[in-house]
């Protein structure tokens, strides 16, 4: 008797959810939700700029992912994402993998990807490489900081998964190509988020960040020029472009935008938008 | 070596080993739950996450695994009941059954990633259904399809075989005779094992991870084919961030919540199945 | 209207099996499908230790090598320590604080990995990384020693059961001969109990060789094969590993992400092939106690 019972009971929870499933699935489907997809350099601004446009466009839904600057591309060819978060050019064998999108690219910020180390490396005196030196190091020829005149330990090299946009911004100015393989690579690492964390969890590292993600443990590094002058990853070297590895933070859809993703893209663009971007450690794109 | 010495030594490695397991039980439980309650708060679990997940809370991410899960539990418990009926009923030869056990038993065993991989090819884009929850719950129904389906026929198959005697005797169809006195006998262990199921299905992050879920913007889905955010997929989120001190306690406020969802269905299974025994036929 | 109901009834069980049946065939079929590619491309190039999307090169022996060793390294810590600490539980402890010690270890069981995955990054890849002292904790070593502590709660429980199921007339025989407990476990008790823990540790090993999340976040993601090759202590990768970190940044339909389903592949086949034996492996045995 109590089996049955139970079973009558657990029917009617079950048609109770199915039946609250299929009203709430089947209410208005909202087909201006923008979806949004790809670097984590990008990812934060993007994400607040949403939370904001959101508040005063109540009708509208943003959803927005990480997943790296290669997610970002894949997705918004494959045409399953509205706009596609980069931070470095789309290569021409992406273009070539998406004959159906034709990609148009709006930039919204500028950043600089800076080769950062754990604090205790630079309180220990290392605070510029040369870009030549950096080469080395991820190409496995320096492998301890003392050869860099640093305390006598093996360097930690972090690098990121390949198709990640601040990798490639990295690896073609300091190795020529923006898909070179770094045989002296340690770790290989994913979002902003996962690489600050490493650097921070060594006492021996070298990674490549972007220039929002630096902080008190994670110290960036000036490029020292062939003529010696030091450049720091200061903004305004961003600004000036005196800074050897800066790039654009892209916004990509297919073809020209239109109706609500025209409008955040606008709003993205304007003061407000703007504003975002540099409270987030980068460079708005007008200067 | 002496028999004694034999023996002690031996002893002596139980004792360590017990030890260390036990230890690392203690320190297990100690964290999850020291860490996890020290995050939580009512405005933890009601409020939305925001910057990467280490500020707010993860209101939406409960919403989501739970409508995954649900959505598993829907689609997976017809299936797996239908299969457990024709195993028991209609498949005679052994040859056939030791056949469809294979199938059972390999698709449990595949990999969780691999089911993230298959649905991304078959749901996501060869029938185009995008990155949706509604896949989402597909593919976690198809991961828990064993567990149900085995725990359905080991019910089904402690029912002695006088009561499909007596009922076939009473002059009932074969239909008659399963919905009378098999059908909710394997309802009640297939519900069992959809608990067990449900447990592993709420923590899986690989199926989920690239089919179904989206990081932030996510409230309520208007429709089956959008994402959800869900508890396993933030927890990743928040990993990636160790060394932020806010991001690691919403971490562990996130594994407690998820944690108690798990064990409300292990433990609710496991009573279910102390009662269970207990009925003498 | 009988009739009708009967013919309902069997077409949905039967139409409930065919579609249970179809998706396990389909899963496979779609898997080698999308490899097929690579297959026919890049053939026995694949086991070669070069991954190189940019230049088309796909060498998977790095990930092999990787998942072999991860699980390789925690079968060697939990099986040991699981069954001294089966036989701990089910014959040492006194009965009614067996039950205790068995249900919280069976709840440990249902831990998500990912929660693993947390706490290999919060504690124990610092630990190993200041005890080996090593530049990063996100090593091979990490990886498999927390997938020691996820599949020890199974070996543990289903040794256990293993242990407990050996009827008492064996061990009281045994001790009237005046045997040690140790000896009286090697000669008597360790026998029967042999099968079932082999079948358990088979089912253990097919968790471990699947597991992604906690392994994803541990290993360290780097394509290499330790020099020396036996120094775990270095980072690495895995299968798993690989698949969770790169899936998502293949072009669908590509030569890459048919490269990525080839070892998805080839570690199903693997899995696949491991659950196949164990469950001959249980037919065959009906031992009589």
């Amino acid at each position: 008797m109590l089996l049955i019972i139970k079973t009558s009971f657990m029917r009617k929870i079950i048609i109770l959810s199915v039946l609250a499933l299929t009203i709430f699935a089947c209410s208005e489907p909202k087909d201006d939700t923008i979806s949004v997809a790809g670097s984590t350099t990008v990812l934060p601004v993007v994400s607040s700029a949403a939370d904001l446009f959101m508040k005063q466009n109540p009708d509208s839904k943003i959803i927005v992912n990480a997943g790296g600057s290669g997610v970002g591309v894949n997705q918004l060819g494959s045409q399953r994402i509205e706009i596609g978060m980069i931070s470095r050019d789309i290569t021409k064998k992406e273009i070539s993998q998406y004959p159906n999108t034709s990609f148009k690219t709006h930039a919204i910020g500028r950043d600089a990807v800076v080769p950062v180390v754990s604090s205790e490396i630079y309180n220990a005196g290392i605070t510029s490489l040369t870009l030549d030196q950096l080469a080395k190091i991820y190409k496995g020829e320096i492998s301890n900081w003392k050869e860099l005149d640093g305390p006598d330990k093996e360097i930690l090299v972090i690098d990121k998964e390949a198709a990640r946009g601040t990798r490639h911004v990295f690896m073609e100015i300091v190795l020529g190509d923006k898909e070179a393989q770094a045989a002296g690579a340690d770790l290989v690492l994913g979002a902003n988020n996962e690489e600050q964390t490493a650097l921070v969890q060594s006492d021996a590292a070298l990674g490549i960040l972007s220039n929002g993600w630096l902080n008190d443990d994670v110290k960036g590094l000036s490029i020292k020029m062939p003529d010696g002058t030091l450049i720091e990853p200061s903004l305004e070297n961003i600004v000036t472009n005196k800074f050897p590895i800066t790039r654009d933070l892209v916004l990509i859809t297919n073809g020209t935008p239109t109706g609500k993703t025209k409008e955040f893209i606008d709003f993205i663009l304007s003061p407000e938008g703007q504003e975002i971007v540099v409270k987030n450690g980068y460079v708005g794109i007008s200067e | 070596m002496s028999r004694k010495l034999k023996n002690n030594l031996f002893k002596g490695s139980i004792y360590t080993a017990s030890f260390l397991s036990i230890a690392m039980l203690l320190f297990l439980i100690s964290t999850l739950i020291g860490k996890g309650v020290s995050a939580m708060s009512w405005e933890f679990l009601t409020s939305e996450s925001s910057d990467f997940g280490s500020k707010g809370g993860i209101f939406y991410q409960i919403i989501g695994s739970l409508l995954l899960t649900l959505s598993a539990a829907i689609i997976s418990f017809p299936l797996a009941l239908g299969m457990a009926i024709y195993k028991s009923e209609y498949i005679r030869k052994n040859a056939f059954q030791n056949i469809t056990n294979t199938l059972i038993y390999s698709l449990n065993g595949i990999p969780s990633i691999i089911f993230g991989i298959f649905g991304l090819i078959f749901f996501v884009n060869i029938l185009n259904m995008g990155i949706s929850w509604f896949v989402g719950g597909i593919i976690l129904a198809i991961m828990i399809l064993p567990t149900i389906i085995l725990s359905s026929y080991q019910s089904i198959n402690s029912i002695p075989v006088s009561y499909r005697e007596n009922a076939a005797s009473l002059g009932l169809t074969k239909w008659q005779v399963i919905h009378t006195t098999i059908i909710p006998r394997a309802i009640n262990g297939g519900f069992t094992g959809l608990l067990i199921g449900l447990a592993r299905a709420i923590g899986e992050t690989a199926p989920i991870m690239f089919i179904a879920t989206a990081f932030s913007g996510v409230t309520f889905p208007n429709s089956f084919l959008e994402p959800v955010s869900s508890l396993p997929t933030h927890i990743l989120a928040l990993a990636q961030q160790a060394t932020n001190p806010q991001a690691l306690q919403n971490a562990w406020g996130s594994s407690l919540v998820l944690i108690i969802l798990v064990f409300i269905f292990s433990i609710s299974a496991l009573v279910r199945r102390v009662q269970y025994s207990k009925i003498k036929y | 209207m009988l009739a009708f109901q009967n013919k309902i009834g069997k077409g949905y069980v039967i139409a409930s099996t065919y579609v249970s049946i179809a998706i396990t065939l389909l899963i496979f079929i779609i898997l080698f499908w999308y490899s097929f590619e690579a297959f026919k491309e890049i053939g026995w190039d694949l086991f070669t230790r070069n991954w190189n999307p940019a230049t088309e090169e796909y060498g998977m022996l790095s990930m092999l090598y990787g998942t072999l060793m991860v699980t390789g390294i925690a079968l060697l810590i939990a099986v040991p320590v699981g069954i001294l600490t089966a036989i701990f539980t089910s014959e040492i402890i006194p009965k009614q604080y067996r039950l205790y010690i068995k249900s919280a270890i069976e709840l440990l069981a249902g831990i998500p990995s990912i929660i693993y995955g947390l706490i290999g990054i919060a504690f124990f890849s610092t630990w190993i990384s200041s005890w080996f002292d090593l530049a990063s904790g996100r090593t091979l070593l990490t990886a498999g020693f927390l997938l020691a502590i996820m599949i020890l709660p199974t070996i543990i429980t289903l040794s256990d059961d293993a242990f407990f199921n050996i009827p008492k007339k064996y061990r009281e025989a045994s001790k009237g001969l005046g045997l040690y407990t140790y000896e009286v476990l090697q000669k008597t008790i360790w026998p029967l109990a042999k099968k079932n823990i082999a079948g358990a540790v088979l089912l253990a090993l097919g968790r471990a060789l699947g597991e992604t999340m906690a392994v994803m976040l541990l290993v360290g993601s780097i394509d290499k094969i330790p020099d020396p090759f036996y120094q775990v202590t270095s980072p690495g990768q895995t299968i798993t590993s690989k698949l969770g970190r790169e899936v998502g940044e293949s072009a669908f339909g590509s030569l890459h992400f048919s490269a990525l389903n080839a070892i998805g592949f080839l570690l199903l086949l693997l899995v696949i092939t491991l659950t196949i034996f164990t469950q001959i492996y249980f037919r065959k045995k009906q031992e009589v106690l």
